[in-house]
């Protein structure tokens, strides 16, 4: 379990190391990402196998305990996600992609990759607040530069990673606030401590004011409703696979650092009504907007927004029921719209030039209407599942028939949009058809398929497989 | 002015004279964030905003009549000290340090903007990356970045640094 420290020091060794190699030799420090990666998942992968249900640990460093120490909290669920994060890396690793005319920024770039990683994976297994912070800020520090470096559009990312940056340290700068307001009312920062001490110190007007304060830090990567305006920008400029770990990872990263605190910390009725609030706008701002959108980068990151405030919406639902469905919709989510990006780098951007695909290449259209399917929740797929499972527990709680009312009319919404592009790629347009097409990199095109392979054999063994993740979540403590 | 003088002795404690500079720090940074359009200017409320949040966090730890955190072989009635908290202290380093680190990643972002935009107005810059990116996913490909090149010149949309001198 120790060796698990390893997922942060590793990157994090690495990222300061490769532009140092890459003075000697180029070709070596192309592979220390992949190889820490590999390295990595071969901690990760039998730890996860051997980690019995139920069962947690906590890595304590430098030998301090708690409450006085930092560590690492490790059950399942965050053991799931380091998984899940090492896959994503692999899928997204900059593999042969001479975008760049120099290796030094090809460097430059691997070495953001692997402090991105190293961010993500503190996030997901650290249990102390401050921590989380300083991850959180690590985080946003490599993706504004991941964004800003886009090969032949400099200015352009720049603007757009600028504009990311003001929303995203104001942010920060919120959440530093409800961290150092946890702290003057509590003395500890400690989650796990916190726990115990939340409802005689947290459950003041104070306390929830911090509480409002982290929720609208960390709201600003999770895509929340009111703070998601970089969200069309900065998926405009970036490459597609990025975006894929954008809008699949981090913000569910985002998420589970607000179920985290939402969960251990806070359970109170008056904070998980604000929450199905927020989520439920999202929900609609989300889904309208992607509504008027006219190509399928912005149509799919505005339907992110909408898959996100979903989650939030779950996460109303009190207790470790509201977690099980959160954590079902992040992973189907993180699945469908990873694939949906990757899968759009076979396509025009624009709505109008999609005429066509259908007879150009008819696999990808019928790849995109079976990840659409489940993304919308028809039966059998399981996103259906899910959502119904969302919809039967949001009717025990309060204001739950609006949200359902309002989850379903977005749903709607969803499914006229997004039928439309397909009859839009469905028609019979000859002369538009070569255009419909990208060649865009086969392996982007793999991972979607593979992407996808896995929705398939989840929809059969969905019952088992929401078995697990329930008990997942009620493992969690 | 007696009264006055003891009301203010009563209640304007240090920790309410630093606390009102903590939050006067964040009211000033978050003004200029939402009403400033000069994109330097907003970098600096960010700044400010950042330096409110820090006082904040470092106050959280302070007792006025407290002494530094060390433990001496002199002092007398152990029980009795009042310390200011270092855990506070500790922590306001690293954000300061995040923050400065920012600051320059932020600055260096806006000379690569003036480069393409060749302006700092904030509402300007908006509209013309809304353009741009318009552009990008009306005419191109942004997805197969193999051949990239060949189309952003026919949009004109090549980086201007030598096109506009």
């Amino acid at each position: 379990m120790k060796m698990l420290s390893l997922l942060v020091v590793l990157p994090l060794i690495g990222a300061f190391l490769i532009p140092a190699i890459a003075r000697i030799s180029v070709s070596i420090a192309k592979f220390i990402g992949p190889l820490i990666l590999l390295y990595l998942l071969s901690i990760t992968m039998p730890a996860f196998m051997e980690l019995q249900s139920g069962q947690s640990s906590a890595i304590h460093f430098a030998g301090f305990l708690p409450p006085y120490g930092i560590a690492f909290y490790i059950d399942e669920l965050s053991l799931l996600f380091a998984n899940i994060i090492l896959i994503a890396f692999l899928m997204v690793w900059p593999w042969n992609k001479n975008n760049f005319s120099d290796n030094h920024s090809e460097i430059r770039e691997y070495s953001l990759y692997l402090l991105l990683l190293a961010a993500s994976s503190g996030l997901v297994l650290s249990s102390d607040l401050f921590n989380l912070y300083v991850f959180y800020e690590l985080l946003a520090v490599a993706s504004y530069g991941l964004i800003a470096k886009q090969p032949k559009i400099e200015g352009i990312a720049s603007a757009a990673s600028f504009r990311y940056l003001l929303l995203s340290a104001s942010g920060s700068v919120l959440l530093l606030l409800g961290i150092a307001l946890i702290y003057s009312l509590t003395g500890t920062l400690n989650i796990a401590h916190l726990s115990s001490v939340a409802n005689e110190s947290l459950n003041t007007f104070a306390g929830v004011a911090a509480f409002l304060l982290i929720l609208i830090g960390i709201g600003v990567k999770a895509e929340m409703f009111p703070v998601n305006s970089w969200v069309p920008e900065v998926y405009g400029v970036i490459s597609r696979p990025l975006s894929a770990l954008f809008a699949g990872l981090i913000s569910k990263i985002a998420v589970l650092f607000i179920a985290k605190v939402l969960l251990m910390v806070y359970q109170q009725d008056s904070i998980l009504t604000m929450i199905l609030f927020i989520g439920v706008l999202g929900v609609l701002t989300g889904e309208l907007i992607a509504y008027r959108a006219r190509d399928m980068v912005r149509m799919l990151s505005f339907s992110s927004i909408a898959q996100l405030g979903l989650v939030f919406t779950a996460l109303a639902i009190p207790g470790k029921t509201g977690l099980y469905i959160a954590v079902a919709f992040m992973l189907h989510h993180l699945v469908v719209k990873s694939a949906l990006f990757f899968l759009s780098e076979k396509m025009h951007s624009n709505h109008e030039h999609l005429k066509g695909l259908y007879h150009q290449s008819p696999f990808i259209v019928i790849l995109f209407i079976f990840l659409i399917l489940s993304l919308l929740g028809i039966p059998p797929f399981p996103g259906f599942w899910i959502k119904l499972n969302l919809v039967l527990n949001l009717s025990t709680i309060t204001y739950g028939n609006v949200a359902i009312a309002i989850v379903l009319l977005a749903t709607v919404i969803e499914a006229a949009y997004l039928f439309t592009l397909v009859k839009k790629m469905l028609a019979n347009d000859e002369s538009n058809k070569q255009i419909a097409y990208q060649t865009g990199y086969q392996s982007s095109y793999l991972f979607a398929v593979l992407l996808a392979i896995i929705l398939l054999v989840s929809t059969f063994n969905i019952s088992s497989l929401s078995k697990s993740i329930e008990n997942m979540a009620n493992n969690t403590n | 002015m007696t009264h006055f003088a003891n009301y203010l002795t009563t209640y304007l404690t240090t920790e309410i004279i630093l606390y009102t500079g903590a939050i006067g720090l964040l009211v000033i940074g978050l003004l200029g964030l939402l009403v400033l359009k000069n994109i330097f200017r907003l970098l600096l409320s960010l700044v400010i905003f950042e330096s409110g949040a820090n006082l904040f966090l470092v106050l959280s730890g302070f007792r006025a009549n407290g002494i530094a955190p060390i433990l001496t072989s002199t002092q007398e009635n152990m029980s009795q000290l009042v310390m200011n908290d270092p855990v506070p202290q500790a922590l306001v380093l690293t954000a300061i340090v995040i923050g400065v680190g920012i600051q320059a990643l932020a600055l260096s972002l806006i000379i690569k903007i003036y480069q393409r935009y060749r302006t700092l107005d904030m509402n300007e810059i908006h509209r013309k990356l809304e353009q741009d990116i318009a552009g990008i996913s009306q005419s191109t490909p942004l997805a197969s970045q193999e051949q990239p090149l060949y189309l952003y010149q026919k949009n004109s949309l090549v980086q201007n640094n030598e096109g506009e001198k």
